[in-house]
């Protein structure tokens, strides 16, 4: 830990503990940033004030207890939940310099910018192909042969291309656990997104699938920016470069992944994090 | 320090073990260092005999400490504030146990001196004085989680260093004075050295406390008494 740490002991306006540093020095515009956001489950708020920002081509990792907010959060970060009456946002959300929580954002454009990867696999009932031809489709029109190329890609990517090769014509719905959670991951980036959100993307697989996964997530933020919701704190501590703690629906601190397994600022957060909490 | 306790009882109940585990072995090589003390200006041979004699359960205690810690490292994936303690009890038990390896040496060494020279025992003395009570003060803030109290336990090793600097001159001057002195003055310039490790373990363990405590590391250099021109004591980092 170096000295400066103790320096930089600001607070921001809000009681946010933390700098959220990013780690490597070089400040690089945050891919999304989120002010004084709000959020209503109909007359329930279930995020208060949050203002946090994504860095870019990092994985930021959020954690705490049921009903925290988590999820919540990033499910405004691709208007997920625009698909239920009743539930609002008010604040601001800025991605690529439009606030997306706005009225008059194309919805379909967004989530093809930033996709999301669910707790549970979601293959459709179609072949391995299709499940990734399928997005693609939605807002592009490539050649047979570019699609192939596309679909070869991304199944690389997900080190998924040696298993499925041959029979990229078979159902998605006879692979495995781990190899479902890995097409939807494909099926994701094949969109070409810039944010890839994932909720709790490990939590039905077992370790060996779970460990793959958390070595494509290094992977990926190379390319990516990364939002990991996770109820693993081992998990938050090996694949987030910095994590935010949330609880009942405030985020009480945000900082390198470093600071808040070792030293974090907040009791609630300690409280937490070492198994202490209610 | 946290005052919530952890859900699952069976943890806390290992970390308290292995606070008392420490809290052990500190009472133990406190004794070991008075008694080594004693032994040298007192020439009291009992404590000469005690000291290398509570050894073994010292070290047999170190041992155990390190299995215990190992095991919460393994089977809790300790974080944060349990891990900074973990980690600084490995290494306090590691200091403890050398701080009694040196009290054994320092006792053993008594036996041997003869002190018929009129060598002055008055600088072994009050440096003897000195390092217990450092000692002691840092087994306090481990078992109080004092910060402050470490602090000032790794501030005042600087005159730990001075007198012993000063005792290097004096059984220097013994030994050149008169070569009879010469045998005597290496054994007590032993026991003085010996003193000054103890004294340099110490500002360790008072190190460890204020990570584990605060999370925060002391500065790299210390305030350093006795060698080479006096430097300024580097600046605490702030409380939380």
């Amino acid at each position: 830990m170096s000295g400066t740490v103790v320096t930089e002991r600001a607070v921001s306006g809000n009681g946010v503990a933390g700098n959220g540093a990013s780690g490597n020095g070089v400040a690089e515009k945050p891919a999304i940033s989120v002010r004084n956001l709000d959020f209503f489950y109909g007359d329930h708020k279930a995020l208060r004030g949050i203002s946090m920002e994504f860095s870019t081509r990092k994985v930021t990792g959020m954690i705490g207890p049921s009903g925290c907010g988590k999820s919540t959060l990033l499910r405004v970060l691709n208007r997920m939940y625009d698909l239920y009456p009743g539930q609002r946002a008010t604040g601001e959300v800025i991605f690529d310099g439009r606030n997306i929580i706005a009225p008059g954002m194309d919805v379909n454009r967004l989530r093809a910018r930033v996709g999301m990867v669910f707790q549970k696999p979601t293959p459709f009932p179609m072949s391995i192909y299709d499940n990734i031809a399928f997005g693609v489709k939605l807002h592009e029109t490539p050649s047979r042969s570019e699609m192939d190329g596309r679909v070869e890609d991304v199944l690389r990517r997900v080190a998924l291309w040696g298993e499925v090769k041959d029979r990229l014509k078979a159902s998605a719905t006879a692979l495995s656990g781990g190899q479902q959670q890995r097409l939807c991951i494909a099926r994701t980036i094949a969109t070409r997104p810039e944010v890839v959100l994932l909720d709790e993307p490990t939590s039905a697989l077992d370790p060996v699938s779970t460990a793959r996964i958390e070595e494509l997530l290094d992977e990926l933020k190379k390319e990516f920016t990364i939002a990991i919701v996770t109820h693993n704190m081992q998990q938050a501590a090996r694949c987030a470069d910095q994590v935010a703690f949330f609880y009942l629906g405030e985020l009480v601190e945000m900082d390198s992944t470093d600071r808040i397994f070792t030293a974090p600022r907040e009791t609630r957060t300690q409280d937490y994090i070492t198994g202490r909490f209610g | 320090m946290t005052e919530a306790t952890h859900t699952v009882k069976s943890y806390e109940q290992e970390l308290e073990r292995l606070r008392g585990m420490m809290a052990r072995m500190g009472g133990l090589v406190e004794r070991q260092t008075a008694q080594a003390v004693k032994a040298v200006v007192d020439g009291d041979e009992e404590a000469a005999i005690e000291a290398p004699d509570l050894d073994p359960e010292v070290d047999e205690l170190e041992r155990e400490a390190e299995a215990l810690a190992i095991r919460i490292l393994a089977l809790r994936s300790p974080m944060a504030i349990d891990l900074r303690e973990i980690v600084a009890a490995l290494k306090i038990t590691g200091d403890l146990e050398r701080i009694g390896d040196y009290a054994a040496s320092i006792a053993r060494r008594a036996l041997k001196l003869d002190m018929d020279g009129g060598i002055s025992l008055i600088g072994l003395r009050s440096m003897g004085r000195l390092v217990q009570d450092n000692l002691r003060r840092a087994i306090d803030a481990l078992a109080t989680r004092d910060r402050d109290l470490a602090v000032a336990v790794w501030q005042s090793d600087t005159a730990v260093d001075e007198l012993y600097t000063a005792m290097f001159r004096e059984l220097m001057t013994y030994m050149m004075e008169d070569p009879r002195n010469i045998g005597s003055c290496i054994h007590l310039l032993f026991v003085a050295k010996n003193l000054e490790r103890i004294g340099d373990h110490t500002t360790n363990i008072a190190e460890r406390i204020y990570y584990a405590v605060t999370g925060e590391m002391l500065p790299a250099v210390r305030p350093r008494g006795g060698l080479g021109p006096q430097q300024t004591p580097p600046a605490i980092p702030d409380a939380r």
